[in-house]
């Protein structure tokens, strides 16, 4: 338990930068834009604002009671959508640190520091899935629900300037202070729909020499080209779609999350909240975890996990020269 | 368990290269081996399956174990440096300190230090700004305040000035190595290391040609400087390796009582260059 303390403590110094700068400064850059943006709407004389794609006409002597309630609880249970940026560069974060995660420390030789330690190889690759699946992730969401309560505290500041005061609204919400915790019930979901591509990516890590981009990437394609080929050539009905769909793409696009959204074709109408009209965590969470009802995930992390089993055992014996 | 390495009918091929030709060895405890062989001669490869890094042929224990199946445990009592490791550039002078004190059950943190505060090394300073020299201080700093019964080092001073090279021998030496532990060496720079060694094993086209103490050494070789009167009588001997050197012959004996040699000049114990140049005669023509 201690050693893997400091696995993961391991891997936040190797990769700071994915870590930790990434998401601050990409959050800072949101928040500032945000915040430049939001300030000229309040010093315009603008009537109307979007909020989140709702239309709402501002007056300076108020807006009736009950559309402020809709608007207060959409916001408190759609505040987060505000971070999907973040989520998008946490995908590439995960990606590119698992393609690196085995791939570096052998082609820099620290690899026989590493083993001439007291750590063994299923420690330290399970380190470096922790690191992949929970850690960065961890910090993502962290990150992200700051920057998303900042971005709420701004529009709702201007919108008190501009005359209505949604505060009472929103701190009344229960969904405002659950939001960040449901996103953290996402993650065993987000762990699972990863496990593939994960595995994937560090099997790719710890076996190629060399090029690890195009081998994890070059491989599936080069697959999808030479069965379409085939398929059109000889005029077999091969489902190549399929493949492309369960097993070239599950082995790549897995670490973005809500991929198991698209996967699993779970409508935009099942993450809005019907009363609000907008996207709703509850909701989110909801459908997200649906999405565990069908074996493709399982199957899916199944292979995943034989994967880094093969991974751990290439690790043990892969000789470095 | 008398034998820190033990290995009997050790064999390694890669593809239809045979590295390591059923070798025989036993390393006791309280030994510093020098390991001593041409390029491509296995001795790295006999290493590397000591240290459980490759699959092997034949039987191997080390401490006890089998280092195909027994790594995890082993790795506890054993540390090694090989002559390729790195550290990571991204790695921290004190980060390292904190995580080997932190996984590492024998590392003693205030030796490491000490050994560093006879450096130029920092606490904040990052592998990416050392030189190469700092870059193995350090390492040697990490491992040698790691109190293992087995340590492995492979060409460990490699690339390295004269200061660095004299300065972890002499480091070894008096700070490190005491009768529980037992260390084996490779390297090139075989007069570096052979005032230091307790023993000595050629290796040569993945076959152990000499294992020796070195106090047997010092009884069985003689080399024997003689003048042009005498070769005659000293060739009638039959030495194993002869030179000239200003016009007198120098002559390695094997065997050959040091008072029969003594009458046709001046003996000396001859170098371990000189036995090791004598015994791989003909590889490198």
């Amino acid at each position: 338990m201690k050693t893997m303390k400091w696995l993961l403590r391991r891997e936040f110094w190797e990769h700071k930068g994915m870590f930790f700068w990434a998401p601050v400064i990409a959050a800072a850059l949101i928040a500032v834009l945000l915040t430049i943006a939001s300030a000229q709407l309040a010093t315009n004389a603008m009537a109307h604002a979007t909020i989140n794609g709702h239309q709402v006409t501002a007056q300076v002597n108020g807006i009736p009671a009950e559309l402020k309630q809709a608007i207060g609880s959409g916001m408190a249970g759609g505040y987060l959508a505000v971070s999907a940026p973040l989520f998008f560069l946490l995908g590439l974060a995960v990606f590119l640190y698992c393609l690196n995660s085995l791939y570096e420390e052998r082609r820099d030789r620290s690899i026989l520091f590493w083993k001439s330690l007291p750590l063994s190889d299923r420690d330290t690759v399970l380190s470096k899935i922790g690191a992949g699946v929970v850690m960065l992730p961890l910090i993502y969401i962290g990150v992200a629900t700051v920057l998303s309560l900042v971005v709420l505290f701004v529009i709702a500041t201007v919108l008190f300037v501009k005359g209505i005061n949604l505060f009472p609204v929103l701190f009344s919400e229960g969904g405002l202070y659950l939001a960040p915790f449901q996103l953290l019930g996402l993650l065993p979901v987000y762990a699972l729909w990863a496990l593939p591509t994960v595995g994937w990516l560090m099997l790719v890590s710890v076996w190629a020499r060399s090029k690890a981009f195009m081998w994890a990437v070059g491989v599936p394609l080069m697959t999808i080209a030479v069965l379409k080929f085939v398929t059109v050539t000889y005029h077999l009905d091969w489902n190549v779609d399929w493949f492309v769909r369960e097993v070239a793409l599950r082995g790549m696009d897995g670490v973005f999350p809500g991929i198991w959204l698209a996967a699993e074709h779970v409508g935009a109408d099942q993450l809005v909240n019907p009363a609000t009209h907008m996207m709703d965590m509850t909701n989110v969470l909801r459908a997200s975890y649906g999405t565990l009802s069908s074996p493709s995930a399982w199957i899916g992390a199944l292979a995943g996990v034989a994967m880094l089993a093969a991974t751990v055992r290439l690790r043990r014996w892969r000789d470095e020269g | 368990m008398s034998a820190v390495i033990a290995a009997r009918g050790l064999t390694k091929r890669y593809g239809k290269n045979t590295a390591v030709d059923h070798i025989d060895f036993e390393i006791p405890a309280g030994r510093i081996v020098g390991l001593i062989g041409p390029n491509g001669s296995g001795k790295t490869t006999t290493l590397k399956a000591a240290l459980g890094l490759i699959p092997f042929e034949g039987e191997l224990s080390v401490l006890g174990k089998d280092p195909r199946t027994e790594r995890d445990a082993l790795m506890e009592d054993v540390c090694f440096i090989a002559d390729v490791a790195i550290l990571p550039r991204w790695l921290r002078v004190r980060d390292a300190l904190d995580f080997v004190e932190g996984i590492h059950p024998r590392f003693s943190r205030a030796k490491a230090e000490a050994y560093l505060a006879r450096t130029k090394l920092g606490a904040d300073q990052k592998v990416k700004q050392m030189s190469k020299g700092m870059i193995v201080q350090l390492h040697l700093a990490l491992v040698m305040a790691i109190d293992a019964k087995l340590l492995v080092l492979d060409e460990p001073t490699l690339g390295l000035d004269i200061m660095y090279r004299k300065q972890f021998y002499q480091h070894l030496l008096e700070d490190y190595f005491d009768e529980g532990k037992t260390i084996v060496i490779t390297t090139h720079q075989v007069e570096e290391v052979e005032h230091i060694l307790s023993d000595l094993m050629f290796i040569r086209d993945g076959k152990i040609v000499l294992a020796s103490t070195m106090d047997e050494i010092g009884q069985r070789y003689t080399e024997l400087m003689v003048g042009p009167d005498k070769v005659g009588a000293a060739n009638a001997l039959g030495p194993i390796d002869k030179r000239t050197v200003f016009g007198k012959s120098v002559m390695l004996f094997d065997g050959v009582p040091r008072a029969q040699l003594d009458v046709l000049g001046e003996t000396r114990n001859p170098s371990v260059a000189d036995l090791f140049v004598a015994t791989m005669k003909g590889m490198y023509a």
